[in-house]
């Protein structure tokens, strides 16, 4: 439905996108996560064709944007950044006057205005000035204008920026609506709107994708799927010594700040607790993180290697990467310093 | 086909925006006011010279066309001050609501924005000319001989056509910049040009004096309200119109390439 290939935009001296391919299949969800100044709204605004691309081309069903804008634009709906809207026009009038100017013809306009006032929720404002709403009223009068003629390919750009976190939910489960009968292209830095309303996504950093795929598949892409964080007691080296008898471990990364004792008052407070425990107080108390080669579960091995080394195992718990951890291992060039290869044999 | 219904559009919108706009009720209120303070005014020294006449035994002067005359001149100078804040926004306020964008990605040229819009400011200045020639026709039909009505509508006629050309400069203007006042400033300072290249014709003898007399819009407009109706005033005023409605196309496409 929408296809990029090899797009880049040029403005003078600083490139915004470069060689940007990606596609989305007709009627799923696309999320472009990226942070701020990626190259977001540049790629929206391409689509739209509003800018003009450097290079590359994008179709969308099937037309150029560069080539055949009169048709792209009778196919798309596009919300931009801020939502273009007419503050001395009524909900109602404004959306008759977009869907006029998208060519709805006069018998399916009252129809189609209708339908679009009832999936963005805005039937009882329809009659009300626009300069009178809400932020969040204002970002869904802004939403219904792209789907009033009833589009093939919506794109939306940040779709929920600024909104409350209840506005936030309503506005997720309206674009997660329109699946299916519509494609849709939304832009977005904020990582759980990804997970909650898009069916595949694409990162892009300084201008390039860095990945594509289905949530799931960047999560196992990435990380193996899933990591174990412990807890033990006892000397780091001893740990890593131990644990590193296990062909299945691939790295292990210590959290060193968490093990020392945070204040007396924790301190105290978890004596209490836990008399009996002679590490309690704390200094030799480690945090590690475990990522496994592959998908097995060796949560059972690790705790048997420990315990039969004679360390205390207060903590083991298996993880999923959370899109977060995609997100920022995809985008941060550096990685963390404190991580130990076990292959290096560092200890 | 589909062209005309994207310009009935904007259109339509432009006229709604006019009832909504408290601008357009303090524009039109002052120019009915001070249009039929000058008429009055005009109306009264007429007949007051036509008397001194009378006494002197003078030959009877043509009173209906001289008033229309001076009426129109005033009515041009008046417009010439409106105009600039009619078309100030037409594209200003487009651009710093970001509304251009909806435009701009829409299957809509920009040719057929730019005539709605010109279109929807010329019907709002119409409106305001339309009362005026209910009380010229009134005053102008108790003169004696009545005035012939088509020197009128001639005269209006050209009112507004100078109000037309100026407005599609004025879109113009307004398609350069975010900002209504500046755009209204830049019109402003177009309309001093066209008094200036007026002032150069009338003064300058010779074949420049001459090129200047016809590019002056107002040498034209003094033409048609004296009931002279001239094919190359008609062309001017064409050509003044579509060289604005040229430039906001090209304008608009420009922007797109710039920087946002």
């Amino acid at each position: 439905m929408i296809e990029v290939e090899h797009l880049s935009k040029v403005y003078g001296s600083t490139t915004a996108i470069q060689d940007l391919s990606f596609r989305v299949e007709p009627g799923e969800i696309l999320g472009l996560l990226g942070p701020n100044g990626a190259g977001k709204t540049t790629t929206m605004r391409i689509l739209s064709g509003y800018l003009p691309a450097t290079s590359g081309t994008a179709r969308i069903a099937g037309y150029e944007v560069h080539e055949d804008p009169m048709a792209v634009r009778q196919r798309i709906g596009y919300l931009p950044e801020t939502p273009p809207l007419y503050p001395d026009m009524t909900v109602e009038g404004f959306l008759n006057f977009v869907a006029r100017l998208k060519g709805v013809g006069p018998g399916d306009r009252p129809k189609q205005v209708t339908s679009a006032l009832d999936r963005c929720n805005l039937l009882e404002k329809r009659h009300v000035l626009i300069r009178k709403l809400s932020k969040g009223f204002r970002q869904r009068v802004g939403i219904a204008q792209a789907i009033v003629h009833d589009p093939p390919a919506i794109i939306l750009d940040e779709p929920t920026v600024g909104l409350d976190p209840l506005q936030i939910i309503e506005v997720r489960n309206l674009i997660k609506s329109l699946a299916g009968s519509h494609t849709v292209i939304l832009s977005t830095h904020i990582l759980p709107e990804v997970s909650m309303t898009c069916s595949r996504v694409a990162i892009i950093n300084q201008g390039h994708v860095v990945t594509t795929g289905t949530l799931e598949e960047l999560m196992v892409q990435l990380t193996g799927g899933n990591s174990y964080e412990l807890e033990v007691a006892g000397s780091a080296a001893v740990v890593q010594q131990q644990l590193q008898q296990l062909p299945e471990i691939q790295r292990i990364e210590f959290s060193p700040s968490k093990t020392a004792p945070h204040s007396p008052n924790q301190t105290i407070a978890r004596e209490q607790m836990e008399p009996a425990s002679p590490v309690a107080a704390g200094s030799s108390r480690l945090k590690l993180r475990i990522i496994p080669h592959s998908e097995v579960d060796i949560a059972p091995e690790i705790a048997a290697t420990l315990v039969n080394a004679g360390l205390r195992l207060y903590e083991l718990r298996r993880v999923r990467a959370s899109l977060e951890d995609v997100f920022l291992e995809l985008t941060t060039e550096e990685r963390a310093p404190d991580v130990i290869e076990t292959a290096g044999g560092a200890a | 086909m589909g062209v005309m219904r994207n310009i009935v559009a904007i259109y339509r919108k432009e006229l709604q925006s006019y009832f909504a706009s408290p601008l357009a009720y303090i524009i039109a209120g002052a120019f009915w006011f001070l249009a039929g303070l000058f008429f009055v005014v005009i109306l009264q020294t007429g007949i007051q010279q036509v008397s001194a006449f009378d006494l002197q035994g003078q030959q009877p002067v043509d009173l209906p066309s001289l008033i229309q005359q001076n009426f129109l001149q005033v009515m041009s100078s008046l417009a010439l001050v409106i105009l600039p804040i009619l078309s100030m926004g037409l594209y200003a306020e487009e651009r710093k609501r970001g509304t251009l964008e909806l435009l701009a990605t829409s299957p809509i040229t920009n040719w057929a924005v730019a005539v709605g819009k010109l279109l929807g400011v010329l019907t709002f200045f119409i409106t305001l000319v339309l009362p005026l020639l209910v009380y010229e026709a009134i005053a102008f039909d108790a003169a004696n001989p009545p005035a012939p009505p088509w020197v009128l509508l001639v005269g209006h006629g050209g009112l507004i056509l100078l109000a037309a050309a100026v407005l599609s400069l004025g879109l113009f203007m307004s398609s350069l910049t975010e900002s209504s006042i500046l755009a209204a400033i830049l019109t402003f300072a177009l309309v001093l040009l066209l008094w200036i290249i007026d002032l150069i014709g009338q003064n300058l003898g010779g074949p420049v004096g001459a090129a200047f007399n016809h590019l002056s819009l107002l040498k034209h407009y003094t033409n048609l309200s004296q009931g002279i109706v001239d094919t190359s005033s008609l062309v001017l005023f064409a050509s003044y119109i579509f060289l604005g409605l040229y430039l906001t196309a090209q304008s608009i496409d420009i922007l797109r390439f710039q920087r946002s």
